[in-house]
């Protein structure tokens, strides 16, 4: 790895200050479990002057609930999102998804926050300096996105918009089945994003001087039914090629809420509203799910590689639906 | 704040590094597996992928499985970090029953995902004295070896549990 100055900061408040100094030319380190591979890979055009690590500050590492909200800290572990009795009660839906992230010894330092902030995995985008790389894309500001006509394998079959690579976050899926939001602070002060709209095509939704501070969840009233699925080929490490979670209310018999959420399909986590709709109102049974799952996938625009993601989307979601009736 | 200098306590020594380039100092971008290796000379911590996905460079750091590759030292400041090394009585310079084990079931063909994954067990037991094999599996789940090992590993790990089957 090439070197850097390294800065400890106390406060988030100090973390944008600093970011704001070097004027994009720093890059936060929170677990480090993705920063460092992009620093090792070297593969973008701004290798960071500074790195600034924000395990310095205290108290950002907390699950609660205060009234109206679930709140969890942006430094809170992914082991600590799995272990949480707390989450495994009222939100499964969490623990399941981080404990289905990379492997033990990652979980013990990758954040939540981090986990939502990694940079994409698209191969073209990561060729490594050290066997030839960088190679320039259009995600990178030049040239065409080389995923079009090249191995797309594990690309986007929906939503995609010049860059074709998914959102690589296991939690991002889970998150947005809770309507859960990304609080984010910069030198104005505090906002609130949705987080399926957190991730742009090309990017997410945080200038070169912002944080992410706390995720905010909204607390249910009622009980809900919730699960999270993930197709790989190996069961521990791998990124998801499909995901799914899934977060039910079910009332004598009858679904009365739902958001079905896929991942790994498209730039952001896709909230599946059609198939949503068309549950709502209706028992869940074996009639119902498989509506839903063609219904969560219509509009699936794959590229030359990865039509075989459909059929495994639509698997998963009626996977995650059944298995919330079980 | 820039830190000029790190304390860290290796298999129960306590090494004041200071940062900076050049001999027995630690580069801010320097990996906890480059220190222990090159500048500490601890050399039983292998590097394989030195990307976060095989496992090989397992440590404790606090008790709990890390991946030294995957660290920077100079965060590292005031942990405690446990490697192969710092598992053999200090005194006696008995092996710890688990390297034992592993020993007795001949856990290992090369041998270099071995210390990763005697780390990570070790990891798992001292949380969890009796595990269910099904458990040693998942703690051991981010542990790749090259040349099968893994089921005289799983064997030799219930065996130092008492449990062996
Ligand atoms: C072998 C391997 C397997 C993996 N498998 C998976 C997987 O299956 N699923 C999955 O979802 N991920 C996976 N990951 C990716 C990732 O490392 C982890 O998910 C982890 O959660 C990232 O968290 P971190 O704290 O280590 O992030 P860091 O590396 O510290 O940060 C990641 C990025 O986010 C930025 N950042 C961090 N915190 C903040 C903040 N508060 N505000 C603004 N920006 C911030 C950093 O600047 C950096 O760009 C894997 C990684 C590896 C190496
Ligand atoms: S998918 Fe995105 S990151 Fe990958 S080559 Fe295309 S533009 Fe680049
Ligand atoms: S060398 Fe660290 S995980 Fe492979
Ligand atoms: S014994 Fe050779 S890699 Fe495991």
């Amino acid at each position: 790895m090439r070197t850097f100055d390294h800065i400890d900061v106390y406060s988030i408040a100090e973390a944008c200050t600093t970011l704001r100094e070097y004027q994009g030319r720093a890059r936060l380190n929170a677990g480090g479990s993705d920063l460092l591979t992009v620093l090792k890979g070297d593969f973008l055009a701004d290798y960071p002057e500074a790195v600034i690590n924000l395990k310095t500050i205290s108290g950002m590492d907390y699950i609660r609930e205060d009234g109206e909200y679930l709140r969890i800290g942006t430094l809170t572990r992914l082991t600590d999102l799995v272990s949480s009795p707390l989450l495994k009660e009222k939100y499964p839906v969490l623990s399941e998804a981080a404990y289905t992230v990379a492997t033990p010894q990652i979980r013990n330092v990758a954040t939540l926050g981090g986990n939502l902030c990694q940079d994409t995995r698209c191969w073209y985008y990561r060729y490594p300096r050290s066997i030839g790389g960088p190679v320039q894309c259009l995600r990178k500001g030049s040239g065409p996105c080389l995923a079009i006509k090249g191995d797309n394998r594990y690309h986007a079959i929906m939503g995609g918009k010049k860059c074709f690579a998914v959102c690589p976050s296991d939690m991002a899926v889970a998150l947005a089945a809770l309507d859960g939001k990304v609080i984010i602070v910069g030198p104005e002060g505090e906002r609130r994003v949705e987080v399926t709209d957190f991730y742009h095509p090309t990017g997410n939704e945080l200038a070169k001087d912002e944080v992410v501070r706390e995720i905010e969840i909204p607390i249910k009233r009622t009980p809900t039914q919730q699960s999270f699925r993930k197709f790989t080929l190996r069961k521990p490490i791998d990124f998801a090629i499909v995901s799914s979670a899934t977060v039910i209310t079910v009332a004598q018999g009858i679904c009365t809420d739902a958001r079905i959420v896929l991942g790994a399909v498209a730039p952001a986590p896709v909230r599946a509203k059609a198939a949503e709709e068309l549950l709502i109102g209706k028992p869940i049974t074996e009639e119902t799910d498989t509506a839903a799952a063609e219904k969560a996938l219509v509009g699936a625009k794959p590229l030359s590689k990865n039509e075989y993601k459909i059929q495994i989307a639509k698997t998963l979601v009626k996977q995650a639906i059944l298995g919330v009736t079980d | 704040m820039r830190k000029h200098q790190i304390n860290l306590t290796v298999n129960s020594q306590v090494y004041q590094l200071e940062v900076g380039t050049g001999q027995g100092r630690v580069n801010p971008s320097d990996t906890l597996s480059f220190t222990l290796r090159e500048t500490l000379g601890l050399t039983g911590t292998k590097l394989s992928c030195d990307g976060g996905a095989c496992g090989g460079c397992t440590v404790l750091m606090d008790g709990e499985a890390v991946l030294s590759c995957m660290l920077l030292t100079i965060e590292c400041d005031g942990k405690i970090i446990t490697t192969i090394e710092g598992l053999k009585d200090a005194k006696t310079g008995e092996l710890d029953p688990l390297q034992q084990s592993f020993i007795d079931h001949t856990a290992f063909q090369c041998g270099y995902c071995t210390p990763g994954m005697i780390m990570s067990a070790k990891a798992l037991l001292n949380e969890n004295p009796a595990p269910t094999e099904a458990e040693v599996k998942k703690a051991l789940s981010g542990n790749f070896c090259r040349c099968i090992s893994h089921y005289q590993v799983v064997r030799a790990v219930m065996d130092a549990t008492g449990k062996g089957r």
